[in-house]
């Protein structure tokens, strides 16, 4: 039994949701995929909530210090249109702080990968990955930026939606920025994805960016290959993909080989436009809102205000003083106006690409690495993992990525990229993938026997 | 980036650096922008900026208080005085 429909409609043995919360939390000791695990499990299919989404009466805190104790008084669309179709919340998983990071490890106890523990999760969306590999029947809702669902979902083995900006209403999300944040969904099945995305998708007037358009499934037969993507990159994933790239031949698809102007500039655009969004949402961290931390208020504001942010991690602090500077007026048609016009190139010319088919690649530019070694990664060496989903994002186009086979016991994933508004041909897509391939899972807590 | 304009900045973000920090943040500073100046590479003159990714309809909605149900548990997040939140001097 795969399908969310089944599971709804199946009577769960006695003490299901007991043994299911036992076997969760046990394994969440050794996993950190949650920052907090539900007492009560209602009978409907668990989903779980990445940290930065807001949940009514449930400590919110995008895995950050600055917010502990944060406790919102109201659901985030998202997280009601889940309850009202019959989900069973089950808990807040845990992130890079804010969404910082793409390996999980900009979190006070980061997520350990289920296929091997010294292993990363990936980031941002993390927790949502792991609990998403380790439970049978469940959903995540999580969120995207730069990449923060392919990449922890390709590191993890799990399929991970990033739908086209706009089509999940982000009410209720913490923003970390604004023109790149997208709400997403992380299943082991396309097609339990396609379910829940039937379920978020539409207009919501408590978020003016929300789209009120109808989702298509167009597929040209075609796939194409950004070869500058597709270069430089590790050599063991560069040949597996190639060897899936023939799989997907062999189902019918033309592969077309194309270059793409711009494309070396999709990271420095992101980066001052995630930065200078950052900067300014995450100046409402007061230290005295949102969860108070410092109750002497007889110091001026300014040396308040230092002090509470203080309880930001590294990179946080880094990506404020990055995007304060790239916005400053004597240098902001350098870098910030100049990142806006790139995001308009890059835009013009992946639409071309994609008026020709779907774009594929590998969802990482590297196998799944060990916790050690990311952790010795410079700040522009992790920035620069991001090559394969930054342009998606950047442009808001909907994107998926998927298991397409496994070396040495760790999973290797693919990304599909369409145009806006063709999100359900990605996950048609995935779904015909599906039929001849079968994932695999380390851990399948809640299975029904 | 020298060090008395890295000084100036820290200042605007509001944000103190510890010794090590302040090192390996500046020294990411400097790296990271260098990367970003390749963007002048690119001859932009005649291009518009891309504030959004897709084109959102306007939509512009009444400016009226609505009900919200749940202020006393809103009011948990911050200390208060009466009804009002309690903030530092100004």
């Amino acid at each position: 039994m795969n399908s969310i429909k089944e599971f709804m409609a199946c009577d769960k043995p006695d003490g299901y949701a007991e043994k299911l919360l036992s076997e969760l939390r046990k394994a969440n000791e050794r996993l950190n995929a949650f920052n907090n695990i539900t007492e009560h499990l209602a009978d409907g299919m668990p989903f779980s909530v990445k940290d930065n989404i807001c949940v009514k009466g449930v400590e919110t805190t995008a895995s950050s210090k600055i917010l502990k104790g944060y406790i919102p008084a109201f659901n985030a669309t998202a997280v009601q249109r889940m309850l009202d179709n019959g989900f069973s919340f089950l808990g807040k998983t845990n992130m890079d702080e804010f969404g910082f990071g793409s390996f999980g490890i900009n979190s006070e106890n980061p997520a350990r990968n289920p296929f091997d523990e010294s292993y990363a999760a990936g980031g941002s969306s993390s927790g949502a990955a792991v609990a998403t590999s380790i439970l049978k029947h469940h959903v995540a809702i999580a969120e995207s930026t730069g990449g923060s669902i392919s990449a922890p979902a390709a590191f993890c083995g799990v399929v991970g939606f990033t739908p086209t900006y706009g089509a999940i209403s982000r009410y209720g999300l913490i923003d970390y920025a604004n023109s790149l944040d997208k709400i997403g969904i992380m299943a082991r099945s396309a097609s339990d994805i396609k379910y829940v995305f039937g379920i978020l998708n539409g207009p919501d007037a408590k978020d003016t960016t929300s789209l009120d358009i109808k989702y298509k499934s167009e597929n040209k037969k075609s796939i194409i290959l950004i070869d500058q993507l597709i270069k430089n990159i590790d050599k063991d994933v560069e040949s597996n993909f190639m060897g899936f790239v023939d799989r997907i031949e062999g189902m019918g698809y033309v592969i077309k080989h194309r270059s793409m102007p711009f494309i070396d500039k999709a990271i420095p655009s992101y980066y001052i436009i995630a930065m200078a969004e950052a900067s300014t949402n995450l100046a409402k961290y007061t230290g005295f809102k949102y969860g108070f931390k410092n109750e002497d208020f007889t110091s001026n504001y300014n040396k308040f205000f230092t002090d509470a942010r203080s309880a930001f991690g590294t990179e946080a602090k880094r990506r404020i003083v990055l995007g304060t500077f790239v916005r400053s007026a004597s240098v902001k048609d350098r870098y910030y106006s100049q990142a806006l016009k790139l995001r308009a190139l890059l835009l013009q010319e992946l639409n071309k690409l994609l008026s020709e088919g779907f774009i594929l690649s590998p969802t990482m530019p590297i196998k799944v690495p060990k916790l050690e070694d990311v952790k010795k990664l410079s700040a522009l060496e992790n920035y620069k993992m991001d090559v394969m989903t930054i342009p998606p994002n950047l442009c808001g186009l909907p994107h998926i990525s998927f298991p397409y086979a496994y070396k040495n016991g760790m999973p290797l994933a693919a990304q599909l990229t369409t145009s806006h508004g063709n999100d359900n041909a990605a996950l048609d897509f995935v779904q015909e993938w599906e039929r001849s391939f079968k994932y695999k899972f380390k851990y399948n807590i809640g299975e029904l026997r | 980036m020298d060090d008395s304009e890295f000084s100036r900045l820290l200042k605007i973000c509001r944000i103190h650096l510890s010794e090590d920090e302040r090192l390996a943040i500046k020294k990411d500073t400097n790296d990271i922008l260098e990367y970003f100046n390749s963007l002048s590479e690119v001859s932009t003159k005649e291009v518009h900026e891309a504030y959004h990714p897709i084109s959102v309809p306007e939509k512009i909605r009444s400016d009226v208080p609505l009900d919200f149900p749940d202020v006393p548990l809103l009011l948990k997040n911050t200390k208060t005085y009466r009804f009002y939140v309690v903030g530092p001097d100004i």
